[in-house]
């Protein structure tokens, strides 16, 4: 009987070990953290997600994303992430990140969607790859670039602010794939040629999700080994009544939906891309050494660790 | 003449002419518990077929993604972790739970008593696993790994499994004997194990949710000790028991099982944050979890040489026992599987298959070779006891090994080469992302074939099992041997 008690307070005691050892006591070190702010107590990072990127995690993560997309960037030191650009868009792509990530970059995620595999590219940053406002206008010699990205219903502030000469007899027109959907759709953006040569979005911009979730294999002559399912029915095929919607897809070719009919992201969609577009790392925090050339840290942000220790630790409270 | 001509190679079938108490108490034993464990053996086998042709389906999508892709509780981020889960839960803690059973009230030498409560805790657990999976194919996935199932499957769940395990620890106490064999203590650990951690890793992540990454770390923590503490101490629990009991010997050394057990307790259970190498933790945290896991290699270590050193001379065995040939099978796959598994977190090779294929390698190795295997060969060992027939087609047994094995290495072996390919491409920038996964695909493709053989194999097994179930089997008081002539003719010297 001696050596059954000595059993029991084994069997509990190795696993109490592990339990304190692997949960308990990390959660003690790094389980309260609390964003970061300057001196002033401004600057915030992390914030808060928006209620529809929020629930966009959910839908990321119940519909399997994780299970090929990590959003975790690893140190310099051990692997190349931060050295790697995105495939798409002009080349060089934007990059994959500028810094490691850290559990700070966490803080407001439930569930946290980590990831563990990289059939596809990692996201943590994907957000911060969308194009900018300003270079929507500079991105192309066409300078109404953005007439088919976004929403093209969103677009005409844009597209008014693009100076007009380049909109016809622009260089790249000759390129030009026959006109994209919305051309047609649209009579009144007809002349409004197409930024490149495959008639795509913006890439990383919203329209540019919601196309690369209906039909991923459709984005670019290189993607075509894309293993990324299609997300159509994320998407609603409806006939148009009245006026085009807003938000419907640009497609093509075998995608594209028959004459009279148009495909929208249904309100799941959008909180998905919603999501995408906000997952942004780029925000320099005092414990991560950001990559020298990078988004410039606030002078006077040294890092806290030194360049090869890899823990990422972190003293505020 | 040869070892194996001097051996029992199963003790002798129970007959009442046989008169020997012990005999027939065993049999009394065994019948008390036929019920609940064949239950448990039929719904893991349903399960198994489901997640068998659900794997078919998870891998082939991986290479041809346009298929059945419009549906959403068919895309292929749903089917994947409906596959994990009910491998995890429906095949392989039920197949264990039954085989725990079976071998406490064996070993405790007491009948099972009241085995209709078990009965409705079967009933429950599959409910949970229905449940869960529902949850998942309409998009009520929580996204942690192997917790994927809905916080409300899980409290079905945890009901089922304190109305199980309350009896299997009860026969325990009303033990006859003082003494407490090496499979018991494997048994009670899992026993007491899995609720501490399924209520843990539940009230962590969904109750009193925990911020940020230590969600992850509490999910791989959780993920790990299953497959170690929960179903990995069965599966050994079991090879203690069989590999002894059917070549009639005794385990080479009581005193290597206990070094064996107790470094198994404390150093597998801080594995897995290697899982994590490289992320967003402090640092110690992963590297502990790498230390733990080269440590990993005292069990594996003395309870290999344990399991050797007990079949030396008795090898033979193997090629007439299927219960033997599993296991053992099963026992080495121990061995190569924790090896790959220090070799693998090695932070210099976890730079470059981290984030592969070759988790999924792993994962296989350990549920699948390890696991699996040995849960087939204690099922070809206690089926037979419980419904009183020999298994039919001792050909039908040769191709399930055959087709499993040569299934479980092709994959293992695809995934390895293709996540080695896969990460080195990774770590190439020169290369665009998307080279990587074209790099991979051959490899993926190559999975589904090892899928295919592996669908055979658990085809085959699944209709012998239903003969048997039936009452076809073979009535006969010689066990079924894969080499009858040669076995039958090693029993003449007996």
């Amino acid at each position: 009987m001696k050596g059954l008690v000595s059993l029991f307070i084994g069997l509990f005691g190795t696993f109490a070990f592990s339990w304190l050892g692997l949960t308990v006591i990390p959660n003690w070190q790094i389980g309260a953290l609390n964003p970061q702010t300057d001196e002033e107590g401004a600057d915030a990072y992390p914030t808060p997600k928006s209620g529809m990127a929020d629930r966009g995690r959910r839908i990321y993560a119940a519909n399997g994303c994780i299970y090929c997309h990590s959003q975790q960037i690893r140190p310099d030191y051990d692997s190349s992430d931060i050295d790697r650009v995105r495939d798409a868009g002009p080349s060089p792509g934007p990059k994959w990140a500028e810094r490691r990530s850290a559990p700070r970059d966490y803080i407001f995620d439930r569930p946290v969607v980590l990831g563990q595999e990289r059939m596809g590219p990692d996201v943590a940053n994907i957000g911060k790859a969308a194009p900018t406002e300003e270079e929507k206008p500079a991105a192309a010699p066409p300078a109404n670039a953005s007439a088919n990205s976004p929403a093209p219903a969103q677009s005409p502030p844009a597209n008014a602010s693009a100076p007009k000469p380049g909109t016809s007899g622009s260089p790249a027109a000759p390129a030009n794939s026959p006109a994209p959907p919305v051309a047609a759709a649209n009579p009144s953006r007809a002349a409004s040629a197409s930024p490149n040569p495959s008639g795509l979005p913006l890439a990383y911009s919203e329209a540019w999700h919601h196309r690369h979730l209906y039909s991923p294999r459709s984005m670019s002559p290189d993607n075509r080994d894309s293993t990324m399912p299609a997300y159509k029915f994320l998407y609603e095929k409806h006939p148009i009544s009245g006026e085009r919607s807003a938000d419907a897809l640009q497609l093509e070719g075998r995608d594209a939906p028959p004459p009279g009919w148009e495909v929208v992201p249904t309100y799941e969609a959008k909180c998905l891309v919603a999501y995408l577009m906000s997952l942004d790392q780029s925000h320099p925090l005092k414990e991560v050494k950001t990559a020298p050339g990078g988004a410039a840290p606030p002078a006077g942000s040294p890092p806290a660790a030194p360049a090869g220790s890899p823990a990422p630790a972190p003293p505020k409270k | 003449m040869t070892p194996a001509a001097d051996i029992p190679l199963k003790e002798p079938t129970v007959s009442a002419a046989a008169g020997d108490a012990d005999q027939l108490e065993r049999a009394r034993i065994d019948a008390s518990t036929r019920v609940p464990v064949l239950m448990f053996y039929a719904s893991a086998m349903v399960w198994l077929l489901i997640g068998t042709l659900l794997a078919g389906f998870v891998s082939f999508k991986l290479h041809s993604p346009d298929w059945f892709s419009d549906v959403s509780f068919l895309t292929w981020g749903r089917l994947r972790p409906v596959h994990m889960n009910v491998m995890v839960y429906g095949w392989a803690s039920m197949v264990a739970m039954g085989t725990a059973i079976w071998l406490m009230a064996r070993l405790c030498r007491t009948t099972l008593r009241h085995p209709l409560i078990i009965v409705t805790g079967i009933w429950f657990w599959n409910i949970g696993v229905v449940i869960g999976v529902i949850g998942i194919l309409m998009g009520y996935s929580t996204g942690y790994d192997w917790l994927e199932f809905p916080p409300y499957a899980a409290v079905v769940l945890f009901v089922a499994y304190a109305l199980i395990i309350s009896w299997a620890v009860l026969m325990f106490r009303f033990r006859r004997g003082d003494q407490i064999y090496i499979t018991q203590w494997y048994l009670l650990a899992a026993f007491l194990w899995f609720p501490w951690l399924y209520a843990a890793a539940q009230a962590m992540l969904f109750v009193v949710p925990v911020q940020g990454v230590m969600q992850a770390a509490v999910g791989w923590w959780y993920a790990n000790n299953l497959l170690f503490l929960w179903l990995g101490a069965i599966a050994l629990g079991t090879a203690y028991y069989m590999i002894p009991k059917v070549i009639g010997r005794p385990v080479y050394s009581y005193h290597l099982a206990t070094i064996g057990f107790w470094t198994y307790a404390l150093f597998s259970s801080w594995t897995g944050m290697q899982r994590l190498v490289d992320g967003p933790f402090p640092a110690w945290m992963i590297t502990a979890s790498i230390a733990a896991t080269i440590l990993t290699i005292i069990p594996v270590a003395t309870v290999g040489l344990n399991h050797h050193m007990t079949m030396q001379g008795y090898f033979p065995v193997m090629r007439y026992s299927p219960t033997l040939r599993f296991t053992v099978f099963g026992a080495m796959s121990y061995t190569v599987f924790s090896v790959v598994g220090i070799l693998i977190s090695l932070r210099s090779t976890a730079r470059y298959l981290h984030f592969t294929e070759a988790s999924i390698a792993y994962s296989h190795m350990g549920l699948y070779a390890f696991f699996t295997m040995i849960m087939f060969g204690s099922m070809y060992y206690i089926v037979p006891r419980l419904v009183g027939r020999e298994w039919r087609y001792a050909t039908l047994i040769k191709l399930h090994f055959w087709a499993s094995v040569y299934g479980v290495g092709l994959m293992s072996l695809m995934l390895l080469v293709g996540g080695l390919t896969q990460g080195a491409d990774q770590n190439d920038t020169s290369m665009t992302f998307i080279e990587s996964v074209a790099s991979v695909l051959p490899y993926v493709r190559g999975r589904t074939v090892a899928a295919l053989l592996l669908t055979v194999s658990h085809f085959i097994f699944a209709f012998h099992f239903g003969l048997m179930l039936f009452g076809l089997g073979r009535t006969s008081t010689v066990p079924t041997f894969l080499n009858p002539v040669e076995a039958e003719g090693s029993e003449e010297h007996l």
